[in-house]
């Protein structure tokens, strides 16, 4: 053995036969390539099995649960109801001059004819009526009757007139024939939509064959139009219309129901038209559109939605408040208590959190109750008049109480464990300069316990303001939250897209203090249990 | 707070032991309304507040005819096991695809972790009436609303972020040298998972998924949504219960699910202790 | 010895080459062997590469580029667990949720072993870190002392040949590691073992070792044993972070095959052995033991070269007295003199004049 084995640190690195070592250049790898290269390969692969395992989470959440809140968030701007329930009409309205002043033109009420009588087959035109009611009351109504109209219109003048001149007419094979020449299609517009639309409804709402059944009233109006319009096609019998007994269809329809011809009625129609509406959104925070089709506020007794919002947010505040009064005591003796004993009296504080929620609520429904414990404690002690008895339920008092209760073991843990980590030796050191116990507690202990007030407080307001069974069972009207609405929404008034606004707000507010949290405290510092 | 030292003056000592006793009666506020169900549960007649003979603890104030009818009532017995059918499965979703996810998360280089961990996090974030609406939408257009399966796998999103959060904390204390320590003694990485990793990652997994069970077996607002009368599970018919008519019944039925708590309560602590342990955080 | 083609060699790094990020090398141009049964001890600075290249032996990270050798056999492409080394972690890594028993057995379950030789095994290696007694305890019931000698057991209870070991003792204090020292050379001596120690303690390296290798940024600066490593470094980072050393940094004036004459910086000329210096001019920086100094200089050839110093310090040790002198402008120099009935004890302030052996003096890199 020799010194030899030594490499001086000063000599340069020499170039290898493998041309694999320079100092400067890049790093070559075994096979020649860059190293940089190799070792992203390495990291890929290393990544590529992280991303594996994590997969099959991902895509399950994303199915089952992200998807659903994308979901919500389309249906808050969807509107595609109008758009699809009444397609001519609304390409109609498009070009008509009339509105907002007066009533739309014939052609509009021609295009509404052929759309309506095709809903009224597959009975759309009654949801489309409860959803345009949500906008304007009556309009729901106005579907239904007409609905049930439209099939009884005089339009049959058309049909006999037209068999009458041509009987060839009458024959669904010889329109069949004609209709799959494009070049009478292209001579008779409204015909063909009508055709085609009729087929397709025979033989998918009423199962039939088309080329059995007697062809619809609303094909020979539209070829009445394409005749009045000045059509002629070759190979189509030649009829000339010019001498046919004619009806006003908007008449037909003022006849029906005469809000037909308000224009009011077709302002709302035309606003709710396109594909997506910002109308529920402007609901949630208690406007409209306007008639002009500017946002405006709705009538004063029609505002609901901010002052529930502000109720939200004001008692989750409340109830985080009285969280941190509560928890704040209890952290602090926990955490200075020996470490036995505090875990017994933890015990205290897990059993609520690990109780069900609904066995939590039905205690306060029977402990608020008038007739129940605490009243019957407080009159037994003379406190209170029997007759007299508090109303702690059905209110803001018995939402803010319940939810207290429920949500203090929330506070208490994030306090607890960043209390926990203060060493008691800072206390000390405090007290040993002259600080009394308040000044070492509020100059000391309270400042490095703030992030955990941070972190309950967060977490407590973000689970309070989307509560929703507690304040439905023991709020009454005056305390229930956002939540109870979006429910109600959705089960009761069938207002989805309303239901779907005000959640996503909801949403936003509770993803916000989310990624506050996040910075703040870090999600996946979250402490479950002791 | 271990006593007060001897030199305390007056003022110190009427504080300390006021500060005592509000922390007692913080104490009494969180435990007592759950207690208090219990012997109101035993009520021998259809009320909601003691009775003079109860308070006279005479044997006649008492019986246990909620209970009878609890556990023979069908309106009860039929959301009982529909919930016991729900809640395992649910949990076993959730454990499995999120101790796997949990372990992917925990390695050296996981590209966008902090919003993957966001995403996987949110289910518990996420107001439940926002998730039961979108879920109530989703679900009925592919056909899962109103299923069994549709609850099951919307129980299961809402159990996740348990799983995540627990089995994600043990394994940040979880020493990479005792894996590559069984590879250098010779054991594969299949072995080396199951003999090394897994054990000491075991306390974290069953308490996630008791977690995970209990939201499932507690849970209501999806329930209403995603699932339909079949489905109906036992906090629903409870729900139902306290929003129509409330029967005393519902008490017995919350004594059943206090105990179930405590239950699983003790079974965590002996976890947590146990784990503990393993790792040599306290000793004994 | 150094490029490792030796027939003999058992353990054999040949151009080893690391690095973790594709830009900066941790470990460049490693090569090693060493013949079996050998005690080797990697010792550098913290962040040198020395657990680096003990994860590459162990298998838990690849060379970027070379080959790693084991009796013969390149084991670049075989995974950590079928290479049959030994290892003990810093922390010990033993299995909390398995007892000291099931700890040992596991490497013997591993490979498929019956459960009466299990327990002679056990037995046998318990016994060897005098652990008899503790075999039903978990590892969290035991003191540091006691898991570094089961974790010891647990590497060498499969009887591997080569056994790994990364500052094992580092966790505990001074008087333990001294026991543990000495048990473990014992232990290596007595079964044979082949072993690569890692430490950042010269004095465990210098204790234990048949040789040291010296690392520093990601090198081996030094290959020897012991005593040659302290009495012939090779360089000045050698000769700076093993034992107490003098520094001097001067040019090249003349120069032979045995001695070499430096000018210092304030003017004054030394004699110095040319270590790392091959020509006239060159900036050199001498290296000379505190022991090895002179201030009896009737004891030096009579012409040899010396240098006027001042007295700033003296410290009396018992055997040995310290002084700190000022020397050619830098007031750090100390000298160590054995207290002898001869040896004057010098004050503060006293001007005397000091040399030394060329031979002791060694001019190395600048
Ligand atoms: N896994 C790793 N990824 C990136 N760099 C690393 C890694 N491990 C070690 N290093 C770097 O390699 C160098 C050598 O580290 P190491 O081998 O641990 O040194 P030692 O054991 O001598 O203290 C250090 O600069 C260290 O920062
Ligand atoms: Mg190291």
């Amino acid at each position: 053995m020799t010194d030899s084995a030594t490499t001086p640190p000063s000599q340069p690195m020499a170039v290898l036969p493998g041309g694999e070592v320079t100092e400067n250049g890049p790093m070559l790898a075994a096979d020649g390539r860059p190293l940089k290269h190799s070792l992203n390969r390495a990291l890929r692969r290393e990544k590529l099995r992280a991303f594996l395992l994590i997969s099959p989470l991902l895509v399950f959440i994303l199915v089952a649960f992200v998807a659903p809140i994308a979901e919500m968030l389309f249906r808050s701007v969807e509107n595609q109801i109008v758009s699809e329930t009444l397609p001519r009409t609304v390409a109609a309205l498009r070009e008509d001059q009339n509105l907002p002043e007066a009533a739309p033109g014939e052609p509009v009420y021609e295009a509404l004819y052929t759309d309506l009588f095709i809903a009224a087959e597959y009975k759309s035109h009654t949801r489309l009526g409860s959803r345009l009611n949500y906008e304007s009351t009556g309009l729901s109504s106005l579907f239904r009757g007409t609905g049930r109209d439209v099939g009884r219109f005089d339009t049959d003048i058309y049909t006999d007139q037209f068999v009458e001149a041509a009987p060839a007419l009458e024959d669904p094979v010889a329109w069949s024939n004609w209709m799959a020449d494009d070049e009478i299609r292209e001579a008779l517009p409204f015909t063909a939509d009508a055709w085609d639309a009729w087929v397709t409804l025979t033989v998918e709402a009423n199962e039939d064959d088309p080329l059995e059944e007697d062809v619809e009233d609303f094909v020979y109006t539209a070829l009445y139009r394409d005749f009045a319009n000045g059509a002629s096609p070759s190979g189509f019998p030649d009829v000339d219309v010019s001498n046919f007994e004619s009806v006003s269809i908007k008449a037909l329809f003022e006849e029906s129901d005469e809000d037909w011809v308000d224009p009011d009625v077709w302002q709302v129609i035309k606003t709710y038209s396109p594909n997506y509406t910002d109308g529920y959104f402007l609901n949630s925070v208690d406007m409209m559109n306007g008639p002009g089709g500017e946002a405006e506020w709705r009538p004063e007794s029609e505002q609901i939605y901010l002052k529930l919002f502000w109720r939200t947010m004001w008692m989750s505040m409340a109830i985080t408040f009285s969280c941190i009064l509560l928890g704040y005591p209890i952290a602090f003796l926990l955490s200075t208590l020996p470490l036995r004993t505090a875990n017994v009296l933890m015990i205290l504080v897990l059993l609520p959190f690990w109780t069900s929620l609904l066995v939590r609520t039905s205690a306060w429904k029977v402990l608020l109750q008038q007739q129940g414990v605490i009243n019957d404690t407080l009159v037994w002690l003379g406190l209170v008049d029997d007759l007299n008895r508090l109303q702690l339920i059905n209110n803001a008092t018995g939402t803010v109480i319940a939810m207290t209760h429920i949500l203090l073991p929330f506070m208490i843990l994030p306090l607890y464990s960043v209390m926990k980590t203060i060493p008691p030796s800072y206390m000390r050191a405090a007290k040993s300069m002259g600080a009394n116990d308040w000044t070492a507690f509020w100059r000391v202990w309270f400042p490095l316990s703030v992030p955990g007030i941070g972190a309950g407080s967060i977490l407590a307001f973000i689970l309070s303001i989307g509560y929703y069974i507690t304040p439905e069972i023991v709020g009454g009207t005056s305390g229930v939250f956002i939540s109870n609405r979006i429910a109600y929404h959705i089960s009761s008034s069938l207002n989805w897209g309303l239901a779907a606004a005000l959640g996503t707000i909801l949403l936003a507010l509770v993803l916000t203090l989310y990624w506050v949290y996040d910075r703040i405290v870090g999600i996946d510092n979250v402490k479950l249990g002791g | 707070m271990a006593g007060l030292p001897p030199y305390a003056s007056t003022g110190q000592k009427v504080w300390h032991y006021s500060y005592l006793v509000i922390c007692a009666a913080i104490f009494f506020f969180l435990i007592a309304p759950i207690l208090i169900i219990i012997p109101l549960s035993f009520n021998a007649e259809n009320f909601f507040t003691f009775t003079p003979e109860m308070l006279a603890l005479d044997p006649e104030g008492y019986s246990t005819k909620h209970y009878r009818d609890f556990f023979t009532n069908p309106d009860w017995q039929v959301p009982l096991w529909n919930s016991l059918k729900i809640a395992p499965v649910a949990t076993f979703l959730s454990v499995a695809l999120g101790t796997l996810a949990a372990i992917g998360l925990s390695q050296p280089h996981v590209p966008f972790r902090r919003a993957i961990m966001a995403i996987l996090i949110s289910p518990m974030i996420v107001p439940l009436i926002i998730s039961a609406a979108g879920m109530y939408f989703f679900y009925s257009r592919i056909g899962l609303q109103g299923t069994y399966w549709g609850v099951v796998l919307a129980h299961a999103a809402l159990g996740i972020p348990f799983v995540i959060i627990t089995v994600t904390a043990t394994l940040v204390g979880f020493d990479r040298s005792l894996t590559r320590a069984a590879a250098n003694l010779g054991a594969g990485p299949v072995r080396t998972f199951f003999k090394v990793q897994m054990p000491l990652i075991l306390p974290g997994v069953v308490s996630g998924g008791l977690f995970a069970f209990i939201t499932s077996f507690d849970e209501v607002v999806v329930v209403l949504f995603v699932g339909s009368a079949g489905q109906k599970t036992l906090p629903w018919q409870m729900f139902t219960g306290l929003r129509e008519q409330i029967s005393p019944t519902i008490l017995a039925a919350a004594t059943v699910l206090i105990s179930i708590s405590v239950v699983l309560l003790v079974t965590l602590e002996v976890l947590r202790r146990r784990s503990e342990r393993l790792r040599g955080m306290s000793p004994g | 010895m150094a490029q490792g083609s030796s027939s003999e060699a058992f353990v054999e790094f040949e151009r080893v080459q690391k690095s973790y990020d594709g830009e900066k090398l941790v470990v460049k141009d490693l090569n090693l062997s060493l013949p079996k049964g050998e005690f080797l001890t990697m010792l550098g600075p913290s962040g040198s590469g020395k657990t680096t290249c003990l994860m590459m032996l162990a298998g838990f990270e690849t060379a970027t580029h070379g080959e790693i050798r084991l009796d013969g056999k390149s084991i670049n492409n075989i995974p950590p667990h079928k290479r049959g080394i030994g290892m003990v972690f810093q922390n010990y890594a033993l299995f909390p949720h398995m007892t000291v028993g099931e700890n040992l057995s596991f490497p013997l379950e591993v490979r498929k072993l019956g459960k009466s030789e299990r327990e002679k095994k056990i037995a046998r290696a318990l016994d060897m870190v005098q652990m008899g007694e503790f075999k039903n305890r978990r590892p969290t019931q035991l003191s540091g002392g006691q898991q570094q000698r089961i974790a010891l057991a647990r590497a060498l209870v499969f009887e591997p040949e080569l056994v790994l070991m990364d500052e094992p003792l580092g966790a505990l204090d001074k008087q333990l590691r001294e026991t543990l020292q000495f048990e473990i050379t014992d232990l290596a001596h007595r079964l044979g073992i082949t072993v690569v120690y890692v430490t950042h303690d010269q004095t465990e390296a210098l204790t234990m070792s048949d040789r040291v290798a010296v690392f520093d940024d990601g090198r081996i600066q030094q290959l020897a044993p012991p005593d040659e490593l302290y009495e012939k470094p090779q360089n000045s980072f050698v000769a700076q972070f093993i034992g107490e050393n003098n520094t001097l940094e001067g040019v090249v004036e003349r120069i032979d095959a045995t001695s070499c004459l430096v000018r210092l910086d304030d003017g004054e000329l030394i004699d110095a052995l040319p270590v790392n210096v091959s020509k006239v001019g060159e900036r050199t920086r001498v290296s000379i033991r505190p022991e090895r100094v002179e201030s009896n200089l009737e004891r030096l050839h009579a012409d040899a070269h010396t240098l006027p110093a001042t007295v700033q310090e003296f410290i009396y040790m018992g055997d040995t007295f310290r002084t700190r002198l000022k020397v050619a402008g830098r007031d750090d120099f100390i000298m160590k003199t054995r207290n002898a009935p001869d040896q004057p004890r010098l004050k503060p302030g006293e001007q005397i004049r000091i040399g030394w052996l060329a031979e002791d003096c060694r001019a190395l890199d600048a």
